[in-house]
């Protein structure tokens, strides 16, 4: 297999793996955070707050794929 | 034109050499970046030991055994300083070194006139009245502009002859390989060969064609339209400034008590957002930093909602503007992190404060762990804003070119089907959500570089209670 079919095969692929990580972490992250809030509604805003940045944080994994790939898509 | 104008110059000196440094560093090699430093270095060293030197032999109380000392000091120091000298001469590329060598003086100079220029009726004259003043400036301008093009004719006319000489070969080179790209990347291609390798089109995939694009395309070897294209995402980003400068200017220009109109709306976003960052960071620092950081957030968030109107382009799906943006956040951290804990208190920081055996042995685990950490942040903040906004725009791309190839059956007239309407709503959640994650981000970076002495009493009370 030559460099720009590796390439190509593993870009994609790449970000598909990355997502699934940062898909079952946004998946936890939502089901603590909805549970938090059906047990606590009145901490609904703190609760949240906390849950975009940490959502944020997990979902910046699958953006770095992304990144590296338009970094190296030029190369394909 | 005392000590205290000498410390000017040498801060100066200090920040001007640092700058160029790091610019020599970035164009023309780490070599010649350190020759500059190295050489400003010496000469501000060499300009202090002089001034030790005459302070000592001229000051008020000259013959004294410690200013006798002092002078001692300073000529060994400045014979050291010349041994040093003869080794950097023999190792750094020379006329880095010289330029570095002449940088104090080429500042204590400009510095004086800049002075003496002030103090000048005629400067006084000018700039007494606003209207004379932007006269000037602009007569300036336009000098400037008929007269650096005039001057750079000649050394840039050598260099484009002989870039195009040396092009032209590369250019049949490159036209087999162009054709072996075209099946994978077919827009890659097409502008490429539009205009040679001269004027080739940033790699990668493209965006919407915007108003710059259409520009550099209709003039395609005008000067200004290239500068223009170079500089796209930092000319909408300064455009986007001026449209909040704009807004911020009418809506404060006429303050009522009870707000309506533009007023009320620009009040109402303020207010939410000093709520919103004083919620997290603490009511005592609120008015310190929510100026920077609702500036930052309300900026981002009209960035990132400019690329949906038609024609325009999001300057935050450049990772040069954002990692600019994630790179103040970081600086801003750490002067307030030095600024706060005193630098002692910043080092004890970065070793996680290690106040018993476990913690010293952990410290120089500690420290690199820290420093990575702190240099990782203006990374993930940039990366993560351009990756989101970027990639809203590549799928708002993806979908308008699926709506025109579904409907390409049809004869040539036909509009495609307007794909991409969902998504633009989602690009309008993701530009607002975004532009929240970095504020909130570099918010908690803030809170993180507080000293948080009344967190730790916090901590304390909890632990007496608890026992």
């Amino acid at each position: 297999m030559d460099f720009h079919a590796a390439l190509a095969l593993g870009l994609p692929l790449g970000i598909g793996i990355a997502a699934i990580g940062s898909g079952i972490g946004l998946g936890l992250i939502g089901q603590g955070a909805m549970q938090a809030i059906g047990r606590q509604p009145e901490a609904t805003a703190k609760i949240q707050l906390a849950m975009i940045i940490i959502a944020a944080l997990a979902e910046a994994l699958t953006i770095y794929a992304f990144v590296t790939m338009f970094l190296l898509s030029g190369k394909i | 034109m005392g000590l205290e104008f000498l410390n000017r110059v040498r801060r100066t000196t200090l920040i001007a050499g640092a700058v160029g440094a790091v610019v020599m560093a970035t164009y023309a090699g780490p070599w010649t970046g350190l020759a500059l430093a190295a050489g400003a270095l010496w000469s501000l060293l060499n300009l202090f030991a002089i001034e030790r030197l005459v302070v000592a032999l001229t000051g008020r109380d000259r013959g004294t055994p410690a200013t006798v000392k002092a002078a001692g000091w300073a000529i060994a120091g400045m014979a050291l300083l010349f041994a040093a000298g003869a080794l950097l001469l023999a190792r750094l590329p020379i006329p880095a070194l010289l330029v570095g060598f002449g940088l104090p003086f080429a500042v204590l100079t400009l510095k004086a006139a800049s002075s003496l220029l002030l103090g000048s009726r005629v400067w006084r004259a000018t700039v007494a009245s606003p209207w004379r003043a932007a006269l000037v400036v602009a007569t300036v301008l336009v000098a400037a502009w008929w007269v650096v093009p005039g001057l750079m004719q000649r050394p840039a006319g050598a260099q484009t002859a002989a870039t195009t000489e040396h092009a032209a070969p590369a250019e049949l080179a490159a036209a087999p390989a162009d054709e072996h790209a075209a099946p994978a990347g077919g827009e890659h291609a097409a502008p490429a060969g539009e205009h040679g390798g001269a004027h080739s089109e940033s790699k990668g995939p493209q965006k919407f064609a915007n108003v710059i694009t259409i520009l550099a395309r209709a003039f395609p070897d005008a000067g200004w339209a290239h500068f223009l294209h170079e500089f796209e995402a930092v000319i909408y980003a300064l455009f986007v400034a001026l449209i909040l400068s704009v807004i911020a200017f009418l809506a404060s220009r006429n303050p009522q008590m009870i707000p309506s109109g533009l007023q009320n709306v620009v009040e109402a976003l303020v207010e939410g957002l000093y709520d919103f960052i004083a919620g997290i960071i603490g009511d005592r620092h609120a008015a310190r930093f929510v100026p920077f950081l609702g500036t930052l957030g309300i900026y981002i968030w009209f960035m990132n909602l400019f690329g949906i109107i038609p024609f325009m382009d999001s300057p935050t799906s450049s990772l040069n503007v954002t990692f600019a943006l994630g790179l103040i956040v970081f600086l801003y951290a750490q002067w307030i992190g030095l600024r706060g804990l005193g630098f002692v208190g910043y080092i004890d920081h970065l070793l996680g404060q290690p106040r018993d055996v476990t913690g010293w042995m952990l410290a120089p685990l500690m420290l690199p762990i820290h420093i990575l950490g702190e240099l990782a942040k203006p990374i993930s903040l940039s990366c993560r804003l351009f990756g989101n906004i970027f990639g809203e725009d590549m799928l708002l791309v993806a979908f308008v070119s699926l709506g025109i190839t579904s409907m390409s059956f049809l004869p040539g007239w036909a509009p495609g089907l307007p794909l991409q309407l969902p998504f633009l709503f989602l690009a309008l959640l993701t530009s607002t959500l975004q532009a929240a994650v970095f504020m909130v981000l570099a918010t908690i970076y803030f809170l993180l570089m507080l000293p948080h002495d009344d967190h730790g009493h916090e901590h304390e009370a909890q632990h007496a209670h608890s026992h």
